[in-house]
């Protein structure tokens, strides 16, 4: 298949399977352009993941018909994102104007009160002296810093990125798991039912009430009064 | 390759070219002198000129060929994306020189 067929193809049925094809046949492009753009305190890996994605985006743009090759079409395009990039990420680390000045400003006057006072000065003093509030020393103090995720912890053992929370806490859902599983000892045997087909299967209280052989109301009065018991019953699980 | 890229970023920072310009134009003088490498030429000169802004001519010594490489459409592409317009010249029918301006207003 043509080039341009291939496009024209994608454009009528818009397959998924045709754009990777697509995407494959011209990834190289990515690659070849990423590579010249290292060296500016990007990493190529993270360079050449942003010229894939415009790889995409361009595919999806891409006119045939218009008569322009896809390479000479594509080069501007990810060439102009890997440009966006570079722009964005060093907004990233440049402080807000008023940030800076007043880091700069409380930098400043630590300096000059440790010479006055013949001591480190308290935020409050800094705050004193400025004209500002106690916070925004603070929280100027707290801005600017980049810590790398590989540097130690403190206690120096593991570096940031190992203890860092994924906000997947395996512990954490043992311990759910463990209150909900007690809770629901004390259910009988239909309320289990229940649960299992709401909570677990997910199906409609219609769908439950078709199950269980009841009416819908039945359902609905019968879960209201088991997620009473069970809140009543992991409340008091958590308090003791 | 180095050797040009550093020279280059001197220039740029003599005239006062942010470091984002500054890399351009090293990527634009790179992607010059590999078009002409590809076309079998073996010297290749960098001129610079202080015009309005910089005027870098990239200059092929010697025999070239006609033939180039499958990777200079995306060269030439990238150098119009980077610069938006190049002059390119020929000798005998085959590219001897590409020339372009950059940090200028026009």
């Amino acid at each position: 298949m043509t080039e341009s067929e291939l496009f024209q193809r994608y454009r009528e049925t818009g397959d998924k399977e045709l754009r990777n094809l697509i995407a494959e046949k011209y990834l190289h492009i990515a690659a070849i352009l990423a590579k010249k753009f290292v060296g500016r305190g990007v990493e190529y890996d993270d360079l050449y993941q942003v010229a894939s994605l415009a790889l995409v985006k361009g595919i999806d743009r891409f006119d045939e018909r218009k008569g322009l090759k896809f390479s000479t079409f594509i080069t501007p395009t990810i060439t102009g994102e890997i440009k966006n990039y570079f722009r964005d990420r060093s907004h990233l680390i440049h402080l807000p104007r008023k940030v800076s000045e007043l880091r700069t400003a409380v930098l400043n006057a630590t300096e000059e009160l440790t010479r006055e006072l013949g001591k480190k000065p308290t935020a409050a003093e800094i705050a004193a002296k400025l004209g500002v509030s106690e916070e925004e020393v603070l929280c100027s103090a707290e801005a600017g810093w980049v810590v790398s995720l590989d540097r130690p912890s403190e206690d120096g053992d593991m570096n940031y990125y190992d203890v860092i929370s994924d906000g997947n806490d395996v512990f954490e859902k043992i311990d759910t798991h463990d209150a909900v599983a007690s809770a629901l000892e004390g259910l009988s045997e239909t309320e289990k039912k229940l649960v299992a087909y709401r909570f677990g299967e997910e199906l409609s209280q219609a769908e439950t009430a078709r199950r269980m052989g009841v009416s819908q109301m039945y359902i609905s009065r019968m879960e209201r009064k088991i997620l009473e018991k069970l809140r009543e019953r992991l409340k008091k699980s958590m308090a003791e | 390759m180095t050797t040009v890229r550093l020279a280059a970023g001197g220039v740029c920072a003599v005239k006062g070219f942010d470091l984002d310009m500054s890399e351009d134009c090293k990527v634009c003088i790179t992607e010059g002198l590999l078009l002409l490498k590809h076309r079998g030429y073996t010297v290749g000169r960098v001129r610079f000129f202080e015009e309005e802004g910089l005027r870098i001519s990239v200059e092929g010594e010697g025999e070239g060929e006609e033939e180039g490489s499958p990777e200079d459409e995306i060269s030439l592409a990238l150098l119009s994306a980077l610069l938006g317009e190049i002059e390119t010249t020929e000798r005998d029918g085959k590219l001897s020189s590409i020339t372009f301006t950059m940090g200028s207003e026009k």
